[in-house]
């Protein structure tokens, strides 16, 4: 299988200094991770599983020390080959309230992915971003608010749209909902999986809450300490875990469906 | 029966430009040693201002009011300024979300909780010192004579809520409000903490109030269950027949936007509809009513529900619930 986005082998040791000696920390090691067209994956662990990382990497946020991302089959390599990389995969980050900058209304936050990567002439852009607003459910008027003048939730869809704007083939969504109410989660998981309908997108879900993943992607890999330790469809994974770390996961989760079950 | 905690008619305002704001109103509950009660809700519902009239640190501008909130005796509402020093700390203890900012970066774990110690009782220091052993080996903590003289940010954040629950058992406190205490925690690490709590309620019989939006964490505390929407109580009762059987439709809406580890795609989440009011835009009526499936019309708008029995110490308050029954708010 191809995938849209994969990530082959990737390493990723952090040189860190500790008692003032420098010490290699290896936060991934050798983890491949692929996405196929209209595939939602999800990639669960604690925090300093390397999760956050890896993805990054797919991104070109960090280097990776050793490895490759490769995009519809190419590897991606030089700065021309990320930059178009950036405008296909688009990464909406954990916390809605420091990705918005605070001077900017959110007209102009959502115009400027067009305006950067020259999508469109300028008349267009106005246009483009109501039509934005109104896919991810939120009211026209929104352009003109500052970003404090915003609920989490709005924030965060406000970050979804920006993502949206270059109409990305790929989505990686880091820790999206944790930070938001159960109702308000749950508009936004909606919206994710309309999008994934509609637009086809592909979605690398990364999150530490394995209701949501469970909900959301067909398959799912666990990492653990930088390494993947599982991985499979979702039903399998979470019906039959193999692995023990898989497993005190799982039992972790504070559920009532299944205090509930046991209660009867 | 001798009751530890009674808690009547509780309001909080604060002064508006149009009058006053009610962030809590009317909130009563009663909790006895050993027991337990979860208060749920999404932000804004009022469950953390709860908590906070307690203990007396309400802000400044809000205005507490109620029949009486009685604890032990003692009428917390009548409570004022160093009176508060007797019961804060000492007989409620706090447990903060973030255990980052509850504790103090600048001194180690040791004099964290000696320094509070000493605060509440006369003893010397070699005591303090033995009680803190005693507390952070409640709490779980590991490799104690080493570790304790760690500074906050040398430790894990799993460690320092640790801490901070070591504090608050430091003064032998009879009731323990966790406020979020486990949000910022990972799942394991979360775990982990619920079960010392639940442990610590078990062995010491404190009476603990549990803060949370987590319906599936309400779950694995136990004990009662009070459901919180917009600063008021919509259904209370012991936590697995409410989640079974939710009679409040705001309780049923919670349940169906929270995905559970059975949930899948082929039965979608429903989210509730709208967003929640602001404070002070209520008025008389039901608080759900603006995004409540199920309203009554003419009724909903104009009166609060009242409490109806929905099964043994089971309520809700619902105008719907009150005239069709369980039929009526699913």
């Amino acid at each position: 299988m191809t995938g849209v986005l994969e990530a082959r082998n990737i390493v990723k040791t952090f040189i860190v200094r500790r008692e003032g000696k420098p010490h290699e920390l290896r936060a991934v090691g050798d983890v491949s991770l692929s996405v196929a067209p209209g595939e939602i994956v999800g990639l669960v662990g604690e925090s300093g599983s390397g999760k956050t990382t890896v993805s990054r990497i797919m991104i070109g946020i960090e280097r990776a020390t050793s490895g490759t991302v490769t995009y519809n089959g190419k590897p991606v390599e030089t700065r021309a080959d990320w930059r178009a990389l950036r405008r296909s995969v688009q990464y909406v980050f954990q916390d809605p309230f420091t990705a918005l900058c605070p001077t900017m209304r959110i007209g102009d936050a959502l115009a400027e992915p067009l305006i950067i990567h020259n999508m469109c002439p300028r008349g267009e852009v106005p246009g483009r971003v109501t039509k934005m607003l109104e896919t991810v459910g939120l009211h026209p008027d929104v352009a003109r608010r500052m970003p404090n003048q915003l609920s989490g939730g709005q924030r965060q869809r406000v970050n979804l749209a920006r993502a949206l704007m270059l109409e990305p083939k790929a989505l990686i969504c880091d820790e999206i909902v944790s930070g938001l109410d159960v109702s308000i989660q749950a508009q936004v998981l909606r919206l994710l999986v309309e999008l994934q309908e509609r637009l086809g997108l592909s979605l690398i879900f990364i999150s530490h809450d394995l209701r949501i993943v469970r909900y959301l992607s067909s398959r799912v890999l666990v990492m653990y300490l930088g390494q993947i330790v599982e991985q499979g469809p979702t039903e399998a994974v979470f019906d039959n875990p193999q692995h023990d770390y898989t497993r005190a996961l799982l039992a972790a989760i504070p559920d009532h469906s299944r205090v509930l079950a046991g209660a009867a | 029966m001798p009751c530890a905690l009674n808690v009547e008619n509780l309001s909080i305002r604060f002064s508006g430009r149009d009058g006053d704001i009610a962030v809590v109103d009317d909130v009563s509950f009663r909790l006895e040693a050993g027991e337990s009660l979860v208060i749920a809700g999404e932000s804004g519902s009022g469950k953390s201002m709860v908590c906070q009239a307690l203990l007396g640190i309400v802000p400044k501008a809000a205005k507490v009011s109620g029949t009486r909130i009685d604890w032990n005796g003692r009428d917390l509402l009548a409570t004022t300024g160093e009176a508060w020093r007797a019961v804060r700390g000492a007989e409620i203890a706090m447990i903060f979300q973030d255990p980052t900012a509850a504790l103090n970066p600048l001194i180690t774990v040791e004099h964290q909780i000696t320094d509070a110690i000493r605060a509440h009782r006369k003893c010397t220091k070699d005591e303090a010192r033995a009680r803190t052993i005693e507390v952070l080996g409640m709490a779980g903590f590991p490799e104690l004579e080493h570790r304790m003289k760690s500074y906050p940010s040398e430790l894990s954040g799993g460690l320092r809520q640790r801490v901070a629950i070591a504090l608050a058992l430091s003064c032998a406190p009879s009731l323990i409000i966790a406020d979020e205490a486990t949000t910022n925690l990972d799942v394991s690490i979360q775990a982990q903490i619920v079960t010392l709590l639940r442990r610590l309620k078990d062995q010491l019989g404190l009476a603990l109030i549990f803060v949370t939006h987590d319906l599936g964490l309400a779950a694995e505390i136990g004990g009662k269950l009070m459901v919180m929407y917009a600063g008021h109580a919509v259904e209370q009762g012991p936590v697995l027949d409410v989640l079974a059987d939710p009679c409040h439709p705001y309780t049923h809406g919670l349940l169906r936007s929270a995905p559970t580890l059975k949930s899948s795609r082929t039965n979608p989440l429903q989210p509730i509809p709208g967003q929640a009011p602001k404070p002070g835009s209520i008025g008389k009526g039901s608080p759900f009513r603006s995004r409540c499936p199920v309203v009554v019309g003419g009724v909903c708008a104009a009166t609060r529900a009242g409490w109806t029995s929905a099964g043994e110490d089971h309520q809700v308050a619902c105008h719907r619930f009150a005239l069709d029954g369980r039929e009526g708010v699913r």
